[in-house]
This record gives C-alpha cells, sequence and structure tokens, in this order.
C-alpha cells in the first residue's frame, strides 16, 4: 500500500483539475461530490496507510516516484515518505480537510463562483499534502509554494472588494519574506550537504562538528521560513487580516493546513535543529512572545473572526515553544488538537455569521443560545477545549508543552501560564456576548435566525466529538494513560534529545496542570459575571486597553517602520533611476533592435541574385576566419 | 534501418494507391496508419538492433533510432492535427503524403549515416521532395517562387556539400566517418577546407547565417501546411547529420581547434539575424520563420559543446521545437488573417487553443516547466562545457529574451486585446482540440519530466 501513497495527493488535485477546468459546466451537486470525494478518499487511503503503520514491521522508506531533477552532483529525486510524523499530519489534513469541505458544499452553496472556490480548496489540500509527503526540502518547498499560492487565491476569493485584495496580498508577501529565508537556507544546505533528502542531509548534519555556525545559520533560514508560515512574530500580522476569505477557508488556513506547514517543517528538521541548540532557543522565545502578544490582542476585539485569528497565532505560538523546548512530539500532538477545536470554533463561527446574514460584530450577537442550539454546544467545547478544561483535548496538549517548558525553564511556563489564562477570558468572553444576553442585532436579522442545514451541523458535531476525547491519545503516564500518540512519534524523534520527559518530572506536572486547570476555570466564571449580562454601548477605552483595541499599534508600526520608508525610497527611485536610467536603457535597447531589426529586414529583398552574393560573401569571411584568424 | 525501409516501401505503395483510392479520407487514413506502423517498426528495432548494409555505410544506433522516433512520432502528430489541411494544397492528395514518407526515409538515412556518401543522399533525398511540396500549390504564385528560389539556392549549396565531401576523400581516402583519423598533431590544409566546405554546405541545410536567406522566402511562400513540416522535422535531421558527422569524424582536439570558432560565429550570427528580424514582422507566419531560424541558433550552439550533453540536448530541442511550432503550424492553419491582429481575442472565442497554442510560445520562449526550457537548458550547458565560450551563451540569454517580445506579443494579442479572432470555427473540430491539448500536455510533460525522453539514451 505504501507504494500507492501517490494516489493520496493524486486524488485532491484531480479534483481541483475536473472542478476548476469544468467550473462553468458542473452542477453545484457534481461539483460538491467531486470535491468532497476526493478528499474523502485520500483520508480513507491515509487511513489505511495509518493502520498498516501500526503494524509492528512497519518502517519509513522513502518510495521513489522519478527523478525530478539531476544536475551535476545534486540530485534530487521526486520522492515521497510515509513515516509516523507524516502520517499524523495526512490524517489531520484530509480528516477536517474533508469536513470542512463537507460545511463548504453548504456554506457556500449560493455562491456564483461554486466551481472556482472548490477547485481552489482541492488545490490547496493537495498542496499540503505534497508538503508533508516529500521526501526532501525541494518537494516539501514546492507544497510550501502551493500552499501560499491557494491562502492568496482564497483570502481574494471575493477579488470585487478591493481591502480584501489587499489582505490576500499581505498574506502572500508576508509569506514571500518567510519563503526567500527558507529558499537561502536550501541553498546553504544544498552547498553544504549536496543534498536535500530528508535523510541523506540528516546524517551528514553531525559532521559539521557541534556549536557550528554554518548548522545555526540554516536552522535560522529556515525558521524565518516558518515563522512567516505559521504567522509568529514578527510576520504574523497577515492571518488576522486573512479571515477576508470565505469562512471555511480561515477554518482551512487555520486548522488543517497552511500555519501548521512552519511547525510540520520544524519538527520534520529536529535533527537540525536539535544540533543547534541557540536557534531552540530563538524558537522558544518567539513562540512564546506570539502566544503572550497575541493573546493580549484577543482580549479586546470584537470582530468574531479575528479574536479567532489571533487566538489562532497565540496557539501557534505555544507550538513554537514545545518545538523550542525540544519536546516535538507535544508540539505535533497540540497541532492536532489544535486542528479540532479550531476548525470547529471557525466553523461554529460560520454559523453564526450565516445565521446573522453576515454580521461579524460581537457586540450586536448575543442570545443566540436558544435559536442555534447544536451551534452553541458545540462551541462550548471548543471553547472548553481551547481554555484547557480537562477532559478537553486542549487541555492535555497545552499541559505537555507547559510542562515541559517548566523543566526547562519555570519563568518560560509562568508566562505560557498567563498567556493561558488569557485564552480562556477572551474565548469566554466571545463566547457569552455571542450567545448568552439578549439579541443585540436589528429587528430584521432577529427574523432570519435559524440553524443552519445538516451538512453545517454535522461536521460541527464530529469536531465536537474530537475536540473532547481528541486528546486522550497523548494522556501522560502519570494521568494513568499510555501515550499512545508519543509513543506512535516515538520513531521519528527517537533521535532528538528531550524525546520524553523524564519519568521524575510526573509530580510536579500533575501539580502543574492542576493549578493551571483551577485557575482557568476561575477565570471562566469571572467571565461569565463580567460579560453575560453584557449591554451595548460603552466608551472607547484607554490606557493598555486603547494599546489593546489597537493591536499593540504593530500594524501602524511596520507601516512606519519599513512600508512607508519603502514606499518613499521606491518613490525616489521610481522617479530618479527607474524612469531616466533603466527605463531608458531598456527602451533604448528595445529602439535599437527596432532599429536593427528594420534595416536587417531590407537585406531580405526576395532576389535571389542577392541572397547567393550574401552566401559567398558569408563563406569568404568564414575561410578567412577559418585560414588566418586561428592559428 | 528498418524505418528507411518502412518508410521508402511505405511511400510507394502510397502513390499508387493514389491512382486507385477516390476518398480523401482513405488516403488520410492510410498515411496516418502508416506513420503510427513506422514508429513501431523503428521502436522494434530499439530492442531488437538488426544488421548494418549495405557495406557498413548505414549503421542505426539507439541514438540514431531515438531521434526517428521523435521525428515519427512528431509526424505522426503533425499528420492527425493537420492531415486535413494537406487536401487544401491540390489533388494529388496520395502523392504529398508520400513526398512526406520519402523526406522520413532520408531523415533515417540522415541519423544513422557512417559514410559521407550517405550524407549526401540523405540530404537530397530529404532537399528533393520539399523543392515539390514548397510548389504543390501551382496555381500559387508565391508558391511557385519558394520552389524555384529554394531549388535554386539548394543546388547552389549542395555544390559547396560535395566539395567538401571530395576534398576529404582526397586527402584521407576513404568516406567513412568512422576511419578518417585526422587526430595527431596540426591539420592538412585540404582537410580544414573540406571541413569548411561542409560547414558551408550543412548550415545552409538548417537555415543558419549567413546563409539563411532563402529560408523567410522560402518559409513564408509555401504553403502554411508544408512549412509547418519543413521548419520541424526536417530542420532538426539536418542537425542531427550535422552532429553525428562532427562528433565523430571531427571530434579530435587538434581539429576542433580549427572549426569551433567558426561555427561559434556562426551561432551567434544566426541568433542574432533570426531574433532581430522575427521582431518586426507583422505576419505571424513570417515571424515563426524567422524564429525557427533563431532556434536554429539555439541548435548549433550544440555543436559548438559535442559530447553527450550536446546529443542530450539535440534530441531534447528536436522533440520540444518540433512538437511546439507544429503546434503552433496547427493553430495558424486554421486563421484566416496571418496577421497578429488576426489574432486578436483568441483567449476568449476559443479558450483551449488560444491555451494550447500559449504554452507552444512558452516553450519556443523556453520557459520553465515547458520543453523549451529543459531544451535550451541542455544545449546551453553543454556549449558552456566547452571552455571560453561564456560569451556565446550570455548572447543566447539575450537573444531568448528579445525572443520574448515577438512570442509574448501573440499572447497578448490572444488574451489582453479586444477583436474578433479571424478563425476558421468550422475546422476546429472537437478532435482537433483534444490533439492540440494533448500535444500541449506533452510539451509540458517533457518540460517537467526531460526523462521521457533521454531515459533512451543508452
Amino acid at each position: 500500500m505504501v507504494h500507492f501513497v501517490w494516489l493520496v495527493p493524486l486524488l485532491p488535485l484531480l479534483g481541483f483539475l475536473i472542478t476548476g477546468i469544468w467550473r462553468n459546466r458542473l452542477s453545484k451537486t457534481a461539483i460538491a461530490l467531486t470535491g468532497c470525494g476526493t478528499v474523502l478518499g485520500s483520508f480513507v487511503a491515509s487511513c489505511i496507510l495509518f493502520f498498516q503503520a501500526l503494524s509492528p514491521g512497519f518502517r519509513s522508506t522513502p518510495v521513489h516516484l522519478f527523478d525530478f531533477i539531476s544536475a551535476g552532483p545534486l540530485r534530487i529525486p521526486f520522492d515521497f515518505q510515509v513515516d509516523q510524523l507524516t502520517l499524523v499530519f495526512l490524517l489531520i489534513i484530509t480528516g477536517v480537510g474533508f469536513l470542512i469541505h463537507l460545511y463548504s458544499a453548504s456554506y457556500m452553496w449560493s455562491d456564483a463562483g461554486y466551481g472556482r472556490y472548490f477547485s481552489y480548496l482541492n488545490l490547496f489540500v493537495f498542496s499540503m499534502l505534497l508538503l508533508v509527503l516529500g521526501a526532501n526540502y525541494v518537494i516539501l518547498f514546492m507544497g510550501w509554494e502551493g500552499v501560499g499560492l491557494c491562502s492568496y487565491l482564497l483570502i481574494g476569493f471575493w477579488y470585487d472588494r478591493d481591502d480584501f485584495n489587499k489582505a490576500a496580498k499581505k498574506a502572500f508577501i508576508m509569506n514571500r519574506i518567510g519563503d526567500l529565508g527558507f529558499l537561502i537556507g536550501l541553498f546553504l544546505m544544498i552547498s553544504r550537504f549536496s543534498s536535500v533528502s530528508f535523510g541523506e542531509v540528516f546524517s551528514r548534519a553531525p559532521s559539521l562538528g557541534p556549536h557550528s555556525g554554518v548548522m545555526v545559520a540554516i536552522t535560522l533560514l529556515l525558521l524565518v521560513g516558518a515563522v512567516g508560515k505559521s504567522a509568529q512574530i514578527p510576520l504574523y500580522t497577515w492571518l488576522p487580516d486573512a479571515m477576508a476569505g470565505p469562512t471555511p477557508v480561515s477554518a482551512l488556513i487555520h486548522a488543517a493546513t497552511m500555519v501548521t506547514a512552519g511547525i510540520y517543517m520544524i519538527a520534520r528538521s529536529h535533527v537540525l535543529y536539535s544540533l543547534a541548540p541557540a536557534t531552540l532557543t530563538v524558537v522558544a522565545v518567539i513562540g512564546l512572545a506570539t502566544a503572550i502578544l497575541a493573546a493580549s490582542i484577543a482580549l479586546k476585539q470584537n470582530d468574531i473572526k479575528k479574536i479567532l485569528a489571533y487566538s489562532t497565532v497565540s496557539q501557534l505560538g505555544y507550538m513554537f515553544l514545545g518545538l523550542g523546548v525540544g519536546v516535538f512530539g507535544a508540539s505535533v500532538f497540540h497541532v492536532m488538537t489544535h486542528a479540532f477545536f479550531k476548525a470547529l470554533l471557525f466553523l461554529g463561527a460560520g454559523s453564526v455569521i450565516h445565521a446573522l446574514g453576515g454580521e461579524q460584530d460581537i457586540r450586536k450577537m448575543g442570545g443566540l443560545r436558544r435559536k442555534l442550539p447544536v451551534t452553541y454546544w458545540t462551541f462550548l467545547v471548543a471553547c472548553l477545549a481551547i481554555s484547557g478544561i480537562p477532559p478537553f483535548s486542549g487541555f492535555f496538549s497545552k499541559d505537555a508543552i507547559l510542562g515541559a517548558a517548566y523543566q526547562e525553564q519555570p519563568l518560560l511556563y509562568f508566562i505560557g501560564l498567563a498567556g493561558a489564562l488569557m485564552t480562556a477570558f477572551y474565548m469566554f468572553r466571545l463566547f457569552f456576548l455571542t450567545f448568552h444576553g439578549e439579541f443585540r442585532g436589528s429587528e430584521e436579522s432577529a427574523q432570519h435566525l435559524h440553524e443552519s442545514p445538516p451538512a453545517m451541523t454535522i461536521p460541527l458535531i464530529l469536531l465536537a466529538v474530537l475536540s473532547l476525547i481528541g486528546g486522550w491519545v497523548g494522556i501522560p503516564a502519570f494521568l494513568g494513560g499510555r501515550d499512545l500518540l508519543g509513543n506512535f512519534l516515538a520513531p521519528v524523534f527517537s533521535n532528538g534529545p528531550a524525546a520524553s520527559l523524564p519519568a521524575a518530572a510526573g509530580n510536579t506536572d500533575l501539580i502543574l496542570m492542576v493549578v493551571a486547570a483551577v485557575l482557568s476555570i476561575a477565570v471562566i466564571f469571572w467571565t461569565r459575571g463580567l460579560y453575560r449580562r453584557y449591554r451595548q454601548g460603552g466608551t472607547p477605552g484607554r490606557g493598555l486597553v486603547r494599546l489593546l483595541e489597537h493591536k499593540w499599534y504593530v500594524d501602524e508600526l511596520y507601516d512606519f517602520l519599513f512600508t512607508r520608508p519603502l514606499g518613499r525610497l521606491s518613490d525616489w527611485l521610481e522617479s530618479r533611476v527607474e524612469s531616466p536610467v533603466i527605463d531608458g536603457a531598456v527602451n533604448g535597447m528595445g529602439r535599437m533592435v527596432q532599429w536593427g531589426s528594420r534595416q536587417v529586414r531590407l537585406v531580405q529583398s526576395g532576389q535571389v541574385g542577392l541572397y547567393i552574393f550574401g552566401m559567398v560573401a558569408g563563406a569568404i569571411i568564414l575561410f578567412l576566419i577559418g585560414f588566418f584568424l586561428i592559428k | 534501418m528498418n524505418e528507411i525501409v518502412f518508410t521508402a516501401v511505405f511511400g510507394v505503395f502510397l502513390l499508387f494507391s493514389g491512382l486507385f483510392i477516390r476518398s480523401k479520407n482513405a488516403i488520410r487514413f492510410i498515411a496516418i496508419t502508416g506513420m503510427g506502423l513506422a514508429f513501431l517498426v523503428n521502436g522494434w528495432e530499439y530492442f531488437h538492433p538488426g544488421n548494418d548494409w549495405p557495406g557498413g555505410m548505414i549503421h542505426a544506433d539507439h541514438v540514431s533510432i531515438l531521434f526517428n522516433a521523435i521525428a515519427l512520432g512528431c509526424t505522426l502528430v503533425y499528420f492527425l492535427l493537420s492531415g486535413k489541411d494537406f487536401e487544401q494544397l491540390g489533388e494529388h492528395l496520395a502523392e504529398y503524403f508520400a513526398l512526406v514518407y520519402f523526406i522520413l526515409c532520408g531523415v533515417g538515412i540522415a541519423s544513422s549515416f557512417t559514410s559521407l556518401l550517405m550524407l549526401f543522399l540523405a540530404i537530397e533525398i530529404i532537399s528533393i521532395p520539399q523543392y515539390i511540396l514548397a510548389g504543390s500549390q501551382k496555381s500559387n504564385l508565391k508558391s511557385n517562387e519558394a520552389s524555384l528560389k529554394y531549388f535554386l539556392m539548394g543546388a547552389f549549396s549542395t555544390g559547396f556539400l560535395l566539395m567538401g565531401i571530395a576534398l576529404l576523400y582526397g586527402s584521407t581516402g576513404t568516406f567513412h566517418i568512422g576511419e578518417m583519423n585526422l587526430g595527431g598533431s596540426g591539420i592538412d590544409p585540404l582537410v580544414l577546407t573540406g571541413i569548411l566546405f561542409l560547414i558551408v554546405g550543412l548550415t545552409f541545410k538548417v537555415g543558419g547565417a549567413p546563409f539563411h536567406f532563402w529560408t523567410p522566402d522560402v518559409y513564408d511562400g509555401a504553403p502554411s501546411v508544408v512549412t509547418s513540416f519543413m521548419a520541424t522535422v526536417v530542420k532538426a535531421a539536418g542537425f542531427i547529420a550535422f552532429l553525428r558527422l562532427f562528433s565523430i569524424a571531427f571530434s579530435a582536439d587538434n581539429i576542433t581547434a580549427h572549426w569551433t570558432l567558426v561555427i561559434a560565429l556562426i551561432a551567434a550570427a544566426t541568433l542574432l539575424v533570426g531574433n532581430f528580424t522575427a521582431v518586426f514582422q507583422v505576419s505571424v507566419k513570417r515571424m515563426l520563420a524567422y524564429s525557427s531560424i533563431s532556434q536554429a541558433g539555439f541548435m548549433i550552439l550544440a555543436l559548438v559543446g559535442l559530447g553527450t550533453l550536446a546529443w542530450d540536448g539535440i534530441l531534447l530541442y528536436a522533440a520540444a521545437y518540433s512538437l511546439a511550432t507544429i503546434g503552433a503550424f496547427a493553430v495558424l492553419i486554421r486563421m484566416e488573417d496571418y496577421t497578429y491582429e488576426g489574432y486578436r481575442g483568441l483567449g476568449k472565442k476559443q479558450p483551449l487553443v488560444a491555451l494550447a497554442n500559449t504554452v507552444f510560445l512558452l516553450s519556443l520562449t523556453g520557459i520553465p516547466a515547458t520543453a523549451g526550457f529543459m531544451a535550451k537548458y541542455f544545449v546551453l550547458s553543454s556549449a558552456l562545457q566547452r571552455g571560453g565560450m561564456l560569451w556565446l551563451v550570455i548572447l543566447a540569454l539575450c537573444c531568448a529574451a528579445v525572443s520574448a517580445y515577438y512570442y509574448f506579443r501573440l499572447i497578448w494579442a490572444m488574451y489582453f486585446q479586444e477583436g474578433e479572432p479571424a478563425i476558421l470555427p468550422d475546422r476546429i473540430t472537437p478532435a482537433f482540440k483534444g490533439l492540440l491539448i494533448f500535444t500541449a500536455l506533452l510539451v509540458v510533460a517533457i518540460g517537467v519530466y526531460p526523462g521521457l525522453v533521454l531515459n533512451w539514451l543508452p
């Protein structure tokens, strides 16, 4: 079966081609069936692969498809590799991806670009599958670029809205900055190891010796790529804007694909990162800073999707923290649980927005509990999961990361805990404002309130179940669990430094867990008291609140620091360098070619005699050169 | 060997079947089937090498057979795409097809000769049917003029070729290209003169500057469906013969030192002339004629390089350039108006045709992920391997950039200019569209995975 692994990405690719080429011919039903069916097929194939990997004799070997590039000593085969890490991602991408497709089939039904939407969606899944399946960095990079492109296409899906186009461009440009780092890292890797295959690079990497500056450089450059893709400081500002796209797209970007790519890449390269402890520290610091900054911004936002977007940035920060302190398995665990509850949150938000006819401001919601019961209950599950309340999934994965951070440096833990408490606060602020209290919208929209159709609620229910039980595969030993996921991933991370926590840590961890859970619950009740009976109004905040409402003015800061100086510089270059010098040279060259073209054309007069004269003259010149010029 | 016998016999068979079969569709069907059979017969020899005959003057190795396969495959695509357009030429449909078969017989010899006599024979077998085909539209004055011009100048250049062969024979005492033993030190002036004469003769046949003057007039004057074949498969065959001769007979170090610069200068002149003149054309057909000169300039780069990379390059180039040009011509033939204006709005009216045409033009420019890119990459790197040729490679790259101007102008006309395309809609059948897309996919497939062609090389 492993040899048929190419089926997994092929199906969504076919789906992309079919729904893309015949987007105007096929009926909406046919498009939805193709779009969802291909992803479901991939999911089934991934499941078969997964059960094979559970058998004891499983060993991951690259599957050679064909030679892609061979230039001099460098050979880049087009290989796929299926190991435990890939399998976890395969299941997340195709499983959660399928549910999002299913949800979209109903959510987007009335949109004119139905076929286009599904073709992009399938291409997105295809790119992400390529990314996690590739057995070398080049294939990974192809998928990497693919998701970048798809995110651009989908964020700007409603391209007649100019601000949406701007958001799409922002996402693309931020990603490009990261990609440049990735590319340079890739070239450095080629020059040092003359290979990009995971196996060869990892086995050659130790030869650089400990404390190698090159290794730090490579890992830092790859990190730049990951920071761009996974929306970390300083390249995170694109993700909150990325909600310009249709809501299921946000779910896809935030949960199943795209932003997890950076985590995957670092987890995949854990051998390299373990050789560069300095970079790991940077990863941890960036992760923690992002986690806390994004959480603080989310406290005071009023757009339902924006809050969720900042919460993604913050949760990704936790994953980076996990990577930085060396518990790669725990980060992957958090990727998984986060995929469940974040997809659920976005789809739930979509259901709310759908019911309110496009309203996204939580101050104009309220009291939706009775009108949208399924959405309400599933949303509650997701909020509990993300806030880390036992026994919901987020509790186990987040505490695995925070526990490891405590081992590394207690300060990391306390900052992380503060972020987690903020998470509980802003999630339940969102929850109470949306579902409790009185409805604060207009009379007209109150009339239209309705629960979403089954195609949208079924994914919600399934994801709610996963958000509840998804964490149980990683219950650590000191809680009586067997840490199934950790053991499953162990072969991949076995050569890492801190593959699993020391057993003695059990007691400390237990205390930390209880503290975190109790504090989170306390925060939730406090939030309930604050926002359950919220009424519209209130003045714009001052001081810190104002700072938070304006997202720490980071967008403005970037605007001031980079965009405007760059704009001025490019204005200057445009008027002083571009038009007179470069344009002049280029146009001059063009004019010269055109002039030369006109002259040469005259020779082509149609006279055979002249032609033969030209040929003889040419032959004589060649003979002169052949005999006298070359000695 | 199989290919030579089969195409010759089948050509005669087709010639006679024209006497008895009136139905045009039947004749076209026979011609297409025969080409498929020729492809198979030739492929058979790849796995079951036959004997050399007569007297060791022809030896088909794997490279020859691979090139034959490319030539036959491209001709098959050409027949499928443009076979119906042969009916525009005149009444004698079977004869036009038969002439193509005779040309392919010559192509088979050109790819596998071991004797200079066979080289001469191959070139003549290829040329004479072309003179006829170029003039096949008897009532069309331009077609007649093209035929006559081609014949006059072709005869002139054949003189050079023969003179070169005679001088080499006089100096070495053999026609066999493998037994000339020119290695050692120094060079006999007689040999050098012979080589230079051969260069002149062969450069004429492949349309390189300064012996290219016939190309635009003949390609423009000849019926488009004929030009499509002349500019592709035939031209590529000329290069195979050129490269085969020089890499076997004249590749000793003391000899290459004397002709490499001459060939390099020819390449440079060809690139410059082809590109510069193509820029200012109004007619797409004439633009394609000039662009075929500039593409020839790239193929000459393989001669500068010699070596295995050069063979990779020339074979890829043969496939990439032939497929793309045949495709572009198949679209051109369906236009009422051959100017750039005629293509306006094609992207809206015939999206699939315009898309395929875009792929062909991108491949001709050498944009990555198309076959043309890989072909250019290989010939350029083969030229780079020969020291001191950096200037030529840089010049070639600049010329490739210039070529984007006139190729992209067509894409621009198709997609970004409003207008009613002057296309004949009743000749765009679903089968034609399907084939065109298939050809475009082939171009992309070779570009992404050049092993499709190159893995067959030993």
